[in-house]
């Protein structure tokens, strides 16, 4: 039976990559070639991007990097809820790992970690891993990159420092809960940055629209995107700041599960039962 | 023409049998591990055929790919709009690929908790687990 199964899957896949070239060869998928020309959605997106022109000024995101702009202006109630995907992510590996992230403290070992040169490079590096997850994050409206991006290369550093100066040492500076404290943290930021556009009109005694980036026809509050010569990007340089540090430490909690060590995470599964 | 037509119809053709094989991987092979490895081929397959979608084919190509001149002229901004690529899905793909990772860090910590508690990642030997 199982032999059987085999072969039907293989056949099927078989048969999926022929028809599915057979329709790219003959144009099925409406390019056989990139096309040199764009669709009308993202000439609107790249027109309106960092558009100054009277016609353009109120639906402008004023930020040169259209991908973050869609991101974090055009799209942003998308981006609000992918984030809290992930925080459920986490919240999800915490309440399956039966509170290990409090254990750890008690069991400490001196003389962890790998050798002197190891650990006189990882402090050299760690600081250049940091300067250039900073210049992701913040430069986000203006190069490629953003929060995640710069959230994602700063969480390299809490890997190393796990791997190459232990868990154990690692623990006394950061702990899960901590690590989910400060992303929880990073979240309200990102909450608040959605309705700052709002509360400042409300002290102005005005109104606006919530996740309002830039000045609108109806509602003319706004942060500034562009003192001259820096552009700011208005809420996107807030939003990719609490967004590289939420995910940042996102992924500590993350890490501390994984390298949890074997035999005291036996006793917390064993134990209590 | 025609041999940038061919290369970029291997490109595609390549990304198919990709497909193919790490959908291969996530039925045949028993092991949750090698099924997770399956499905981080199969998303990032996905995610860059999204981005060759809004690759586009501008002679000469823009470097660097955003706007570089604060701020832009109208004639800048039209000579941006005809070479820069379509940013739509590279955005799409962003989002993707961070919820493919919490999803896929849930998964790999699952299975973890999985191999502590039962001592194996068969699938075959978990499903006749009982209790």
């Amino acid at each position: 039976m199982a032999r059987i199964i085999h072969i039907f899957i293989v056949v099927s896949l078989v048969l999926l990559v022929a028809i599915l070239s057979m329709a790219l060869s003959m144009g099925g998928f409406g390019f056989a070639m990139p096309p040199s020309d764009v669709r009308t959605l993202a000439r609107i997106f790249l027109n309106t991007t960092f558009n100054l022109d009277d016609k353009y000024r109120y639906i402008s995101a004023m930020s040169p990097e259209a991908v973050t702009a869609i991101v974090w202006d055009y799209r942003g109630l998308d981006t609000l809820f992918e984030t809290s995907v992930m925080f459920i992510a986490i919240v999800g590996a915490l309440a399956i790992s039966r509170g290990a992230g409090e254990k750890l403290l008690k069991t400490s070992v001196s003389k962890q970690g790998m050798s002197l040169i190891t650990k006189t490079i990882t402090r050299i590096t760690i600081v250049m891993i940091l300067a250039v997850a900073a210049s992701i994050a913040l430069h986000g409206h203006l190069t490629p990159g953003g929060g995640f991006q710069g959230g994602a290369t700063i969480a390299v550093v809490p890997m190393l420092l796990i791997v190459v100066f232990s868990l154990y040492l690692f623990s006394k500076m950061m702990t899960v809960y901590k690590a989910v404290t400060l992303r929880s943290i990073g979240l309200i930021g990102i909450a608040l940055s959605t309705f700052i556009v709002l509360i400042i009109a409300l002290l102005y005694g005005s109104s606006a629209y919530v996740f309002q980036n830039q000045p609108k026809i109806y509602s003319q509050y706004g942060l500034p995107s562009y003192i001259e010569p820096i552009v700011l990007g208005g809420t996107l340089l807030l939003f990719n700041t609490f967004e590289a540090f939420a995910v940042a430490f996102g992924f500590v909690a993350l890490f501390i599960l994984f390298t949890f060590p074997e035999d005291v995470m036996k006793n917390i599964i064993i134990g209590d039962e | 023409m025609e041999l940038e037509s061919f290369l970029f119809n291997i490109v595609v053709l390549s990304m198919i049998m990709n497909i193919a094989l790490a959908l291969y991987g996530i039925f045949t092979r028993p092991s949750l591990v090698k099924k997770i490895i399956s499905l981080t081929i199969f998303s990032d397959t996905i995610n860059t055929l999204v981005i060759i979608i809004g690759f586009r084919h501008a002679v000469p190509n823009p470097i660097p790919p955003v706007a570089i001149e604060i701020p832009p002229t109208p004639q800048y901004l039209k000579q941006f709009v005809m070479q820069a690529v379509d940013p739509l899905p590279q955005a799409l793909v962003l989002t993707a690929i961070v919820i493919g990772l919490a999803v896929m860090l849930f998964l790999m910590f699952t299975t973890l908790q999985i191999y502590r508690i039962y001592g194996t990642t068969d699938v075959r030997k978990i499903s006749r687990l009982r209790g």
